[in-house]
């Protein structure tokens, strides 16, 4: 499968709306994250009060940043973490490949990291000849596939139990021939398993960077970042530097959030912390540590007023709640993150002139903001966007003409009432039977559905003669 | 290997990009401190409710509940019956006498009799046995610690995991934990890894079908030990 | 998802006050839609205001509450339209309008506009604090219940984005149905969420906001009623005309205040004096 470029917008939107099984293949996983959302929250009556609590502890953290940056930063070499910096994503990759050169790598394993996508490592290894062995069971069966991911919770939620017996018997070692998805699971343990212990490098993201301590923190429900992290000689993580939070405590409340905004369940199985490399006399853990801390756009979105989204915790929420992201998914976007929190995001990673239709594809019914752990304004933001955009020129020249006339007709409300009342005979001369099924300059309308036929007159009209008359 | 220059270059370009945006700020450490405290003393009205006042009893009941994915719990009075409870295990699941048991002295101590207790765990199918430095009631958690004793692994890679949790060390929420995690590293003795276990391995990844053992243990079994 | 309604996250209700309305001006902000497509409903809110004993004025220079040009991101035409609003209506008591798209715009995103602009954004912001949806307005405000209002039949509710989460509305338009005779509620599945409206972007993206509304439609024909209601007429028309594409034709699309003014046997737009 091609990755979607996000400047094809409307042309992947148009592919994902033609396959005849998207809608229930996203639905089968949504739809259950939905339920199970909605059940953890209610038997947590104080999950209003931890929003409140994880958003203080973001805010803060965002507040005083580069303090707590620095603290990171001492308190991780303290513990033994060689730190990198990276301001861009082809710096964050090439400083993971110099690691991996230098230790003359030839199998890395791989925890699922969205910012490992971001920064596009998966390409940089595969490149530098590197055996990429992707470990969390989506992402071992997109990479099988060769597809980007289409959620950031469950990236291979395109694929169908089909699809995966394909794939698995073509690609492991020892498959199953049952199509049973338990087996299947077992499938990719086998597979896997030997891996985990041959690798020359684990590379991990981090869920939480814990200021006060230097440690970086994995969050899975399979317990493949510790199999990763453990066996090999070199662990590296990478991170993005709005992961901070000034300490493990502070981190509670949004790990009490993470779960039950993403899968619903209450807690993830495995919450580790990592701090620098194996102790002397420890049985295992990696002897070599690195953390690549990275910006790529991250300071810019604090420099643009969109330090709102440095929030977010990429628990997928919004895209389970969006009901654009039901119905186009998650490949559409044409972005490692999709739905509303992609659609804030990749206008900073990548460039607004870019990605700014995504901006646009939102009914900003504000459900995503609804459901967010940590309370970010995501319509606000989209629309701030679709502001800027507006300000570039970014966009098509027809609709920037509409927008204006329109403006500028209603600027002047007496001409505003005179262009309703031509535009309701106008539309009446195309209207049978109370309906008006296409009409021109209205095909946007039109196309999927019938317009009411309005009144004979305007309100205004009306309501003139109304008091004329009684007077 | 990495060109110094680009580094420093790099780490001032985003500490830079910081100060200069104006959402951020400078202030003094004890302001900066006060505000992180304050933010903390929410979390009473913030955390779930615990089944029980005792922590131990939260613990079990959650198990007990089904809220922790592929979890057993029992307990035992002391460390003396361990050996008795893990032959129940290993008969419960029709599995032979032989497991993992980490090397730690007050279990290798205990009279094992005829089951063998250095099974090889990088082979699949097996069982390990470790001991657990705290459990946590709100999540029905275990906590281990890596050290000469504590292979991170062997909490990974057998397929059934028998966790032992002194029953005195059962803290009631993540955030007892917190506190705990910061003593250690006032004392200067963190460990590389701090691992809160909170249900079997599991994935959804398929057709959102739940399924255990995806690359960890696919059953757990907590056995609280009430003298210990 | 749930049918039940659970608590609205975000959405700052307005505060129930109850007050004397009779000497109160009330300004009515008819909206585009209302004008051009569905006078009736202007004409019925009108009457439920008059019912309730407000004194109604429709300022005749009014237009549009800006939300196609906001929406599109340009924030100064926006500007120029919200003058013009705000030097109509800011001389009333109590602004009504018969949407909550349209309200929630002056009322969450006015005084946002005029960002450095002390004065106007004073005004502005005075304006959104008196600014209610109507049927908000009828039942927080005014105490208002609807009397002898017949219509026989069942419905089911669709509550619009804008009026359910951004000014909690949910509980009123029930309760004021509850009292009208011979009308059966049936509960919508998804009755939350977005029937894919989203103003310029149901023409922007016809085809997303076609999936979106083909879902709501299946919705809304499993509860086999009589009646879909709402508050917001940009929703209405949207999935009236879905439904009538898809030939539907045996459910009719109302807003709330047409029914409760008895005037939902009207198919046309044109106004009438109540019967």
């Amino acid at each position: 499968m091609h990755a979607n470029k996000p400047e094809n917008f409307e042309q992947n939107v148009s592919e994902a709306l033609s396959q005849p099984n998207l809608k229930a293949v996203i639905r089968r996983t949504t739809d259950k994250a939905e339920a199970k959302r909605a059940e953890a929250i209610a038997n947590f009556p104080g999950f209003e009060n931890a929003r409140i609590q994880g958003q203080k502890v973001k805010d803060h953290t965002i507040k005083y940043m580069a303090h707590y940056l620095a603290e990171f930063e001492k308190n991780a070499k303290a513990q033994g973490a060689i730190i990198h910096w990276a301001s861009n994503a082809e710096e964050a990759s090439r400083k993971v490949l110099e690691i991996c050169r230098k230790h003359e790598a030839k199998r890395i394993t791989r925890s699922k990291s969205m910012l490992g996508e971001e920064i596009g490592l998966s390409h940089a290894l595969d490149n530098a000849d590197i055996d990429r062995v992707e470990t969390d069971l989506a992402e071992h069966i997109i990479q099988l596939a060769g597809d980007p991911p289409s959620h950031i919770v469950w990236p291979a939620m395109h694929r169908s139990r089909e699809d995966v017996i394909k794939l698995f018997r073509e690609n492991h070692k020892d498959p199953t021939y049952s199509e049973e998805i338990i087996e299947l699971v077992r499938s990719a343990r086998r597979d896997l398993r030997t891996k985990f212990l041959t690798a020359d490098i684990g590379i991990s993201g981090s869920n939480f960077l814990l200021a006060d301590s230097g440690s970086t923190c994995t969050v899975t429900n399979e317990g493949n970042a510790e199999l990763t992290t453990t066996p090999p000689k070199v662990h590296i993580v990478t991170a993005g530097i709005e992961k901070l939070v000034p300490s493990m405590a502070h981190a509670v409340p949004l790990l009490r959030l993470l779960t039950r905004s993403a899968t619903g369940g209450e807690i993830t199985q495995y919450i580790t912390f990592h701090n620098g490399p194996k102790r002397q006399g420890d049985v295992d853990g990696p002897e070599e540590y690195h953390i690549v801390l990275v910006d790529n756009g991250r300071t810019k979105m604090l420099s643009e007023g969109m330090e709102e989204m440095l929030r977010c915790i990429r628990c997928g929420a919004c895209m389970n709640h969006c009901v654009v992201y039901k119905h186009i998914g998650g490949h559409a976007y044409g972005s490692v993150y999709p739905g509303p929190m992609g659609s804030v995001l990749t206008p900073h990673l990548n460039s607004l002139k870019v990605a700014n239709k995504q901006t646009h594809a939102c009914t900003l019914n504000g459900r995503c903001e609804e459901v967010c752990p940590v309370k970010i304004p995501l319509p606000k933001l989209l629309r701030s966007l679709r502001a800027k955009s507006w300000e570039k020129k970014y966009e098509p020249l027809t609709n920037r003409f509409f927008v204006k006339g329109f403006a500028f007709i209603a600027k002047h409300p007496a001409l505003f009432q005179l262009f309703s009342s031509c535009g309701v005979i106008f539309m009446r001369m195309f209207s049978k039977k109370g309906w008006i099924r296409s009409m021109p300059m209205t095909s946007g309308w039109t196309r999927n559905r019938d317009l009411i036929e309005p009144g004979t007159q305007t309100f205004m009209q009306q309501y003139k003669k109304m008091k004329k008359a009684q007077k | 290997m990495t060109d110094k220059h680009e580094q420093a270059t790099s780490r001032d370009k985003i500490f830079d990009a910081i100060l200069r945006a104006a959402p951020t700020v400078v202030a003094d450490l004890n302001t900066i401190q006060a505000e992180a405290a304050a933010i903390l003393t929410e979390s009473p009205n913030a955390r779930p409710e615990l089944l029980a006042e005792d922590a131990a009893e939260a613990l079990m009941r959650r198990v007990e509940k089904g809220l922790v994915i592929g979890t057993s719990c029992e307990s035992i009075p002391s460390l003396d019956q361990l050996p008795e409870t893990v032959k129940g295990f290993l008969e419960q699941y029709a599995l032979p006498a032989e497991l993992k048991v980490q090397d730690k002295p007050s279990l290798q101590s205990l009279e094992w009799v005829d089951i063998d207790t250095d099974v090889d765990i990088h082979n699949d199918n097996t069982v390990g046995l470790c001991f657990a430095e705290y459990g946590v009631a709100e999540t029905g958690s275990f906590v281990v610690h890596s050290n000469e004793t504590m292979p991170v692994l062997l909490n990974f890679l057998p397929l059934y995991l028998i966790a032992v949790v002194p029953k005195s060390k059962i803290l009631h929420y993540m955030d007892d934990y917190a506190a705990i995690a910061n003593e250690i590293a006032a004392q200067g003795t963190t460990p590389r890894n701090m691992c809160l276990i909170s249900g079997a391995s599991g994935t959804t990844d398929i057709e959102g079908v739940l399924v255990q053992g995806a690359h960890g243990p696919e059953v757990l079994h907590l056995v609280i030990v009430e003298d210990q | 998802m749930s049918d039940n309604h659970v608590n609205v996250g975000s959405a700052s209700v307005q505060a129930i006050e109850t007050v004397d309305i009779t000497n109160k001006r009330v300004g009515l902000f008819v909206t585009c839609l209302v004008n051009t497509m569905r006078p009736t409903v202007g004409f019925a809110a009108l009457d439920l205001l008059e019912q309730a004993g407000c004194n109604v004025e429709v300022p005749e220079h009014q237009s549009c509450c800006g939300q196609p040009a906001f929406n599109s991101g340009d924030d100064e035409g926006t500007r120029q339209i919200a003058y013009e609003t705000i030097k109509q209506f800011e001389e009333f008591d109590y602004v009504v309008i018969p949407s909550g798209s349209c309200a929630g715009m002056i009322i969450k995103n006015f005084a946002d506009l005029f960002e450095g602009q002390n004065e106007w954004q004073a005004r502005a912001q005075a304006l959104a604090d008196k600014t209610y949806e109507l049927l908000s307005f009828l039942v927080d405000v005014c105490n208002f219940v609807p009397q002898g209002v017949e219509l026989e039949g069942t419905y089911t509710y669709h509550d619009s984005c804008s009026g359910y989460r951004s000014l909690g509305v949910y509980e009123q338009p029930r309760k004021m149905l509850s009292e009208v005779s011979g009308l059966e509620h049936k509960p919508l599945h998804g009755h939350s969420e977005c029937c894919g409206f989203g103003g310029t972007f149901c023409v922007k993206y016809s085809d997303i906001s076609d999936a979106i509304v083909e879902e709501k439609i299946e919705n809304v024909l499993d509860t086999k009623v009589d009646y879909l209601l709402g508050g917001d007429m940009g929703c209405l028309m949207n999935m009236a005309g879905k439904l009538n594409r898809e030939g539907h034709t045996e459910i009719k699309a109302l807003h709330t205040a047409e029914v409760l003014a008895d005037m939902a046997t009207e198919i046309l737009g044109d106004g009438h004096a109540r019967k």
